[in-house]
Formats: structure tokens, sequence, C-alpha cells
């Protein structure tokens, strides 16, 4: 199954403070909710071990992450692959960073999933709206970090 | 010995509503399944399933699986090359399948690998730790996208094509002269969906290689243990005398126990390895996902008629989607099964039908899921087909199949499509059902309720099957032919043991088979052990699918109890000491011709068989014999169902459901009940709630029972039955076989029944299963 979303976050920092975040895979990982453990490979790729619970669907998921930040310094490629008990997951996220020019930043966010076994199957009823709540959270996540560096 | 009906007036045993053997067995649970048994030192296997439809396995890592406490070995398609068993034929041996995935994988679920340790919950904890590398491919996954050779899956074959094969049948030229020169014509395509017999026990195996005798011991769940001894022979080169198959209780079949299974293949090569027994049993997915699904039949129907409502031909153009093997389970020379029954109950002066198969990225099989192979398809193909000509037509679709049915008197009846039907009374069965439902009463209502805006429907389904596979100069399984045994032995005191090649799943064998030998010998049924299943014990027989049970091993019984009966013969006029031909065989005992009171039973004779045997001859009392039938058997039925369907909601609730079957002469009514209750309730999922469904990514959405649904008490409509008696002329006993019969028929009836009480909205076809949203969803469609 092929799942589709998008949002936006308006974070109170200036747009390079944005840009350097989310070139961070330690960052990253750190905004990823329900992460158990993660292990940075190199400035761009990390894996992470997320909990997830997708209807009767418990267990750890092991993904591969991979940062692919754009020469343009405005638009940073995300590519999510692994699973878990026989399912796979495979998410390309794409980010816009916006300098709004009042030391605010506009984060536009979209992303595309495919999943295949149980977890398509098993939880094919509550697994948009799961899957809707992890991504949504893991920006979420980025503009609340971002936002007490502001006011530290 | 001349082979005819014998049907005495007063039964001895046969006809007797007797209580099942084996049922205070199987309900106080001292059954016997493979799950039940534990061998020394056994351990336990998993298998590793892909998640993805399509794609490339770039690389197998066993490495933290092999860590795993307990863990004992990691099997994966290299391992099993070097047995030669990376590859195995399909059923009927045209085409070959990967045991595990051999480089690709084909669809989802495909097994890849399997782990083998000390206990059922290692195996599994380990098979998550297999690490397979995949590189994604595109899937297929529509029959009609497979058809246009863009992605070609199987690149391991010789033709790089995913058409799979053409068939054909019956007389295309005239056929198609015959449609365009009709008055009234109609086309429809009526899908029947992919579904999948879920029996309640899941298939599983024990495999035992014992290094100290070299013999293979397998504890399956096998509809056909002798084919599968013969099978897992030629494949591994094991002598046949070191295979001993051991078919033990079984929990269902439905033709899903019918192929051999790549855990059964894997679980076996463990324990070669390994040298002590591994036991594999499917979880519920697995079963849902891996083994023999049955129908995905995309057919088009065409039929031409008078304006008065007479045939005049009938076409039926097919696609099956067979998935990623072409597994289906059919008779050697059949590949599209007995599909030419498509031409029913009806007589038509010229029929054609034609299939194409092809692959897709779906689980292999195509199994006759409780019907003899394809005729469910061809059946449902056709009554619908009737359906929607009555309604062109404007004709009650009673009316037109008693215009239309093959009358009594044109028995045998030759079929344009090649069959000779050997018997039936057609009239009389839809008319007895007409009767007994009260049918003009029920159109009354329905106009009545029609006037008032409800919905209510009457579908009508008249089908002739085609089952008993079958006589020898048509019908083998890679080359064995399909005929059936038996073994009877009468102990000194009368009792006796009886050993059958088929194997019951549930079907009564201890019963049935008892109540056919004591009906010939006189004996008592409850004396008589019933005993299949155990290939060193049972003769060699085909097994139980297809309803061939009753019209081929059954009439193998008949045939043996009838050879004792010759014997029984010679040692009565040997014991009351007259000549042979003064001694006749009455009343079920021997007697003196014309002296009733000088008799003697089976039972005194039995004793005198190993006491006072004929002088030159030998002693006991026993027989074997292999049956090849003749011809097939055509029971027949007419079901009627009548529905109401709630406009706002889309639920239709069966109110009424009547079954008449003729299956020839009863060994057993209440078992016929009970097969006849319990095939009524398969059909009525197929129709109302089974599919299996995949999305357009290759993903299998029905892998368990919350989403592939299996009807309860709940849901389920009370049946009505009845029945009509026309024994089959060719049979021992006159029997034609019934399990399937309403798992045949009653789809059609439940469909017909709901299209016409959504008639009024100008709705002609939905295909099945007829789920709540699909019919309100139809019905708001069509008030737009």
């Amino acid at each position: 199954m092929n799942l589709e979303y998008k949002g936006q976050e308006v974070v109170p920092v200036p747009k390079d403070k944005v840009w350097a975040f989310i070139n961070d895979p330690s960052k990253i990982a750190s905004c990823v909710p329900d992460v158990i453990s993660s292990n940075i490979r190199d400035p761009h790729n990390f894996d992470a071990v997320v909990g997830v619970a997708v209807g009767p669907v418990r267990g750890k998921f092991t993904f591969k992450i991979s940062l692919d930040p754009q020469p343009d310094g405005s638009h940073m490629n995300m590519k999510i692959s692994g699973g878990g008990f026989g399912s796979v997951v495979d998410l390309l996220a794409t980010s816009e960073v916006k300098d709004n020019g009042d030391s605010t930043t506009t984060l536009d966010w979209s992303a595309t999933a495919s999943m295949r076994g149980p977890v398509a199957t098993v939880g094919g009823r509550v697994i948009d709206t799961q899957a809707q709540r992890v991504i949504s959270q893991t920006f979420a996540n980025v503009k609340s970090q971002l936002s007490a560096t502001a006011t530290a | 010995m001349a082979i005819a009906p014998e049907v005495p007036k007063e039964r001895h045993a046969l006809g007797l509503p007797m209580k099942r053997k084996e049922d205070p067995r199987l309900i106080q649970g001292r059954g016997r399944f493979v799950d039940d048994i534990v061998l020394p030192n056994m351990l336990y296997m998993a298998l590793v399933h892909s998640p993805y439809p399509h794609a490339r396995i770039v690389k197998i890592d066993k490495t933290a699986a092999l860590a795993v406490p307990g863990v004992k070995a990691v099997l994966t398609a290299e391992d099993l090359a070097g047995a030669g068993l990376a590859w195995i034929p399909t059923f009927h041996g045209y085409d070959k399948q990967m045991v595990l995935a051999v480089g690709k994988v084909l669809y989802q679920y495909q097994e890849v690998a399997g782990v083998i340790a000390t206990s059922r919950e290692a195996a599994h904890d380990a098979a998550e730790l297999v690490d397979v590398e995949y590189e994604p491919l595109d899937p297929v996954v529509d029959p009609f996208i497979s058809k246009t050779d863009k992605t070609i899956l199987r690149d391991d074959r010789e033709n790089k094509t995913n058409h799979i094969y053409h068939w054909e049948v019956g007389h295309r030229a005239e056929t198609d002269a015959a449609l365009a020169s009709s008055e009234v014509h109609i086309k429809e395509r009526v899908v029947f969906q992919r579904c999948h017999p879920a029996p309640l026990e899941p298939c599983g195996v024990i495999a035992d290689m014992n290094p100290a005798t070299g013999r293979l011991t397998m504890y399956l769940t096998s509809q056909a243990p002798h084919a599968h001894r013969t099978v897992v022979s030629l494949v591994t080169g094991i002598p046949e005398d070191k295979i001993h198959i051991i078919s033990p209780d079984l929990g269902g079949g439905f033709g899903n126990k019918v192929p051999v299974y790549p855990g059964y293949v894997v679980a076996t090569v463990a324990s070669v390895v390994l040298g002590v027994p591994v036991k594999w049993i499917e979880t519920r997915t697995e079963n849902l996902t891996t083994t023999g699904f049955a129908r995905d039949y995309h057919m088009d129907v065409e039929i031409g008629a008078t304006k008065a409502g007479k045939i005049t031909a009938l076409k039926v153009a097919t696609v099956a989607d067979h998935g990623a093997f072409d597994a289906a389970a059919d008779p050697t020379k059949y590949p599209a099964g007995l599909f030419g029954i498509v031409t029913g109950s009806y007589d038509f002066p010229t029929a054609f039908t034609e299939l194409d198969a092809y692959f897709t990225n779906k689980a292999p099989g195509g199994v006759a899921y409780r019907c003899s192979f394809r005729v469910t398809e061809a059946s449902f193909a056709i009554e619908r087909g009737m359906e929607l000509l009555a309604r062109e037509l404007k004709m009650d679709p009673a009316d037109l199949r008693m215009l239309n049915f093959v009358k009594k008197e044109q028995f045998p009846y030759p079929s344009p499509l090649g069959f000779i039907y050997d018997s039936g009374d057609y009239h009389l069965t839809l008319q007895k059902a007409l009767d007994t439902v009260e049918y003009k009463a029920l159109r009354q209502e329905q106009a009545e309720k029609r006037a008032r805006g409800e919905l209510m429907g009457i579908g009508i389904s008249t089908f002739t099957e085609a089952v008993g596979a079958g006589p020898s100069k048509h019908f083998d399984i890679m080359g064995i032919k399909m005929f059936d045994s038996a073994e009877i032995r009468i102990h000194p005191t009368g009792s006796g043991i009886v050993r059958a090649g088929t194997k019951s799943q549930g079907q009564g064998h201890e019963t049935t088979w008892a109540q056919i030998v004591a009906e010939e010998l006189g004996l008592d049924p409850q004396n008589l052990l019933v005993e299949e299943g155990d290939t060193d014990t049972a003769p060699y027989g085909l097994g139980t699918y297809a309803s061939r049970s009753t019209p081929v091993a059954g009439a193998a019984l008949a045939m043996a109890a009838r050879r004792v009966r010759e014997k029984a013969h010679k040692i009565a006029a040997h014991v009351l000491e007259v000549a042979d031909a003064d001694i006749e065989w009455k009343d079920y005992k021997f007697q003196v011709k014309g002296v009733p009171e000088k008799s003697i039973t089976m039972k005194e004779i039995a004793f005198a068989a190993y006491t006072n045997p004929v002088p030159g001859s030998e002693a006991g009392l026993e027989a074997v014999y292999y049956y090849d039938p003749p011809n097939l058997t055509f029971p027949h039925g007419a079901y009627i169902a009548v529905v109401d369907v709630d406009k706002e909601t889309g639920e239709t609730h069966v109110r009424r459901f009547l079954a008449v079957d003729d299956c020839g002469t009863v060994i057993n009514p209440m078992i016929v009940e009970g097969q006849i209750h319990g095939g009524l309730t398969e059909g009525f999922a197929i129709a109302f709630m089974q599919e299996i469904i995949y999305d357009e990514s290759g993903n299998n959405l029905n892998t368990n029972f919350t989403d592939y649904l299996v009807p309860t008490a709940l849901e389920t409509p009370s049946w009505e039955t009845g029945s009509t008696c026309t024994p089959s002329p060719h049979h021992p006993i006159g029997a034609k076989g019934v399990g399937e019969s309403p798992n045949v028929g009653s789809p059609a009836a439940f469909v017909n029944a709901v299209m016409d009480a959504l008639s009024p909205l100008g709705i002609t076809h939905i295909d099945m299963p007829l789920s709540r949203s699909k019919v309100w969803t139809a019905i708001q469609a069509a008030k737009k």
C-alpha cells in the first residue's frame, strides 16, 4: 500500500540554524518518536531501532536512514527504509526550508510511504493514522527542539 | 463380475442414518492430528517469507539467526540445490516451482529460508533475524496486465511469456454462427474471485528420516497419502519402500491438502541433514498466503436463444490467474479441469469454451476447493448466464430452465463439450424444489413488496456436476491412473477391518465405508473397523478430493465385498452340504434355495473360513479390489435462495435456502445432510464474505481470519434440504457423491437471488463477494 503525507511547521529560528539541525543525523534521530536506539554511521547515514505498534502488530523496526541535502541549501531529501517481522517500509521525505525574513523559518515537508507485509495487511485499517502520527510528530519535534534553542 | 446397481428394498446398513463412528473420538479431543504427535529428539521449523511480491534476492545473511540459542540450521535454496531439490515439479508436472526462493521472489510471503531449532519459539524468533536483502521489482497482479507481457515474470522458463497455456473444447465456428444468428443474446463477464479453502487445521508435517534404517516416515496433512509417497520418491530418489506416509486425523482439507508444499520438502531435507525428526506446522497466515488458493477465473459468458426462450448456443472464454507457478491441481490431460461441464443441466445444440492461463505475482494454486476440478467455476458461469438470459427474455427463470433442461429420456446424454451424463431427472428435482418453497406464493409476495419499494429476491441454481475422477483412459496425475482401491479382511468372529486408498478429512468414511461393506455382507457396521491414510497398510489409491471417494473407492469397497461374498458362497455350500448352485444370497444370509430355514449367516461363515475351510481352497475371508470407473458420475440439484436486501445499508438477509440434491443412492442420510449443511455454509461465505485481495503493490490483504472471514453460527442462514434419487447406472451401488454439490451449486443461487432483488434498480451483475459495501455502492450508483 502507498500512502502520502504532508505538513508545515513554522520554526522561530533563522533558516541557517534549521538547515544545520536537519543536516545533523544525531539531532534528526532524536526527533523520531519511540526511538529505542540509534547508530550514526557517517554524516549522512544512521540506523534507528523504533518501537512500532500497529493494531495487533507490535515489535521493533530497524530503519536505515540517509540524508541527502540538496546543493541549493534549501531542500533536504530523506530516504528511510527498513522493517521488521516480515514487513518492509520504504519512505521518501522531502523538506523545503524557507526564510520568512523575520528570523522565523517555514519547514514544508511531504512524504510518500510504501508498506508491505503484515504491517500493510494486518494493520491496513489503522496504519494510515499511525504513520501520519509518526511522521508529523517527527517534524513537530524538530520544531520544538529548535524552538527550545531560540528561547535558551 | 458384472457391475450393476443392487438396490434391495429393505436395507441392512445402507441408507440408514447411523451416527458417525469417528465422532466420539473427535468431539472428546481424542483425535490425533499431525501437531498432536511428538517424537523423541524432534526439532521445529519456521519459514522466512518475502515481504515483497516481486524482487531479486541480493543477499541472505544467516549469521544472526544461527546465533539464537537452540538454532540448529538455516536452510536456503542453495542448500536445497545440493540435494537437487531447489525446484520441484508442480501437480500435473507441466511446470516447476521453487521450494525456497531461487535468486528471486515471485509473490508476497514466498518461502525464502527455513530455520530449524529445538523449540518452535526459537525457530520463529530466529526466522525474524534472517537478514534478506531484496532489490524490489515492479509486481504484476492483474492477469489482464500480465497478458501484455510487458514484464516477464518467469525468466527461468524457455518461453519468455506470461501466458501459460491455451485450452479449448467444443465447436468454435458453429457456436459463433449460432450466437450471431440468435434472436436473443446475452454476454457478461462473470468473475469467480480468488478464495481459499482455509481448513481449520492448517498444513503440516513431521519428517523423520531414520539414519539407521534409511527409512523416511512423514506424518503429513495429506488428502492423498499414496500419491504423495510416489511423488516424494520420484522427486527425492528415495526408493518408495523406504518412504512411509501417515496421514492421521485431518481437520478439513477441501482441496488445500492435495498439493506438495515447500514446508514439507524443507522439513524433509532438514531431517535428512540433521538425522532427527523435524516438525513444521503452518500458521494461519502461511496457510492463507502461500498454500493452494481456489478459483480466480474471469469468465466471459455468452448465450444465444430464440425469442421463445429455447437456447441455441453457449460460449465461455476465460482468463485464469494462476499466480507465480502453474501449480493448479488438475488431472494431467485436463489443464482447466472439468470446466467442460459448463453447459450444465441444459441441452445446448452447440457450445464452445476456451481458456488462457497467466502468471502473476500472486501465490500459486488453483485447487479444487470442495469441488471436482473447476466444476464450481463452470456451474457459476452457466447458472449466472441462465439467470441473465431469463432477465433479457423477461421470462421466469424457473420456466426458462424447465424449457431447456436435458430430459430424463435423453440419458445417457452426450453433452456438446464431450461428457456422457450418466443419469438424472432435472425436471423432477426443480419441480420438487419449487413445490417445497411454494414458489408461486413467493413470487406473489415479491410483487407486493416491490410495489412497496422493498427489495426481495429469489435465486435459482440447477447445477450438474461431473465428479468421481476418473476412468483410467482419461484421468491420471503425473501418469498415475485415477482408480481407487479397497481391502477387506473378515476376522473369524465376524468382525473385520476395511482399508481404502482414500483419506477422510471429516467426510465420515469410518462410518460410510463400514455401511457399504456391512450392506454387501450382512455384517454389523459397528464391528467393521475402517482404516485409511497409512501407506504401509492401505491399498494404493489416489486419495480424497473432487468428490471421488464414494464414486471410486466406494465402488471398490462394494466390489471387494462382493469378492468376499463369492468366496463365502462356496463356504456356505460346503457347510450346508449342498451344491454351490443350490445356495442363494437372500435377506443378508445364504440360504438353500426354497428352504429358507436352512441358512447360514456371514458371521458363521467367517468362523468356518478359519475353522472349516472348503477342502482344496484357501482358508481366510478377505479380498482386494482396484476399481477403474467406466465413467464419471453426474450429481445434480435444484437450489432456491430467498433474500431481502436492505436498500439503506446494502445488507442481504438470506431468509430461506432450500437445497434439493440428487446424488443417486444415499449411504447415510445424516452424513449427507451434514455434508450439505457444511457445503452450503462455505458457499454462503464465498458469495458474501470471502476473497483473497491483492492491492496494486502485490500486498495480500487477507492474511488472517479477521480479514478473511469464516461464517459463524450467527450469520449462517438456516438450511432446508430435500432429495430426489436417480441412481448412477454404472456404479455398483448407484451412488454419485454429494460432499461438494452444495459448494458448487449455492454461490449462483445466492448471487441470482440478490440480483433478482436489485433488478427493479436495473442492476444486472455484481461480482462476489456481495458485501454490504459493494451492494450499497451499486444501489447508490443505480440511483444516479
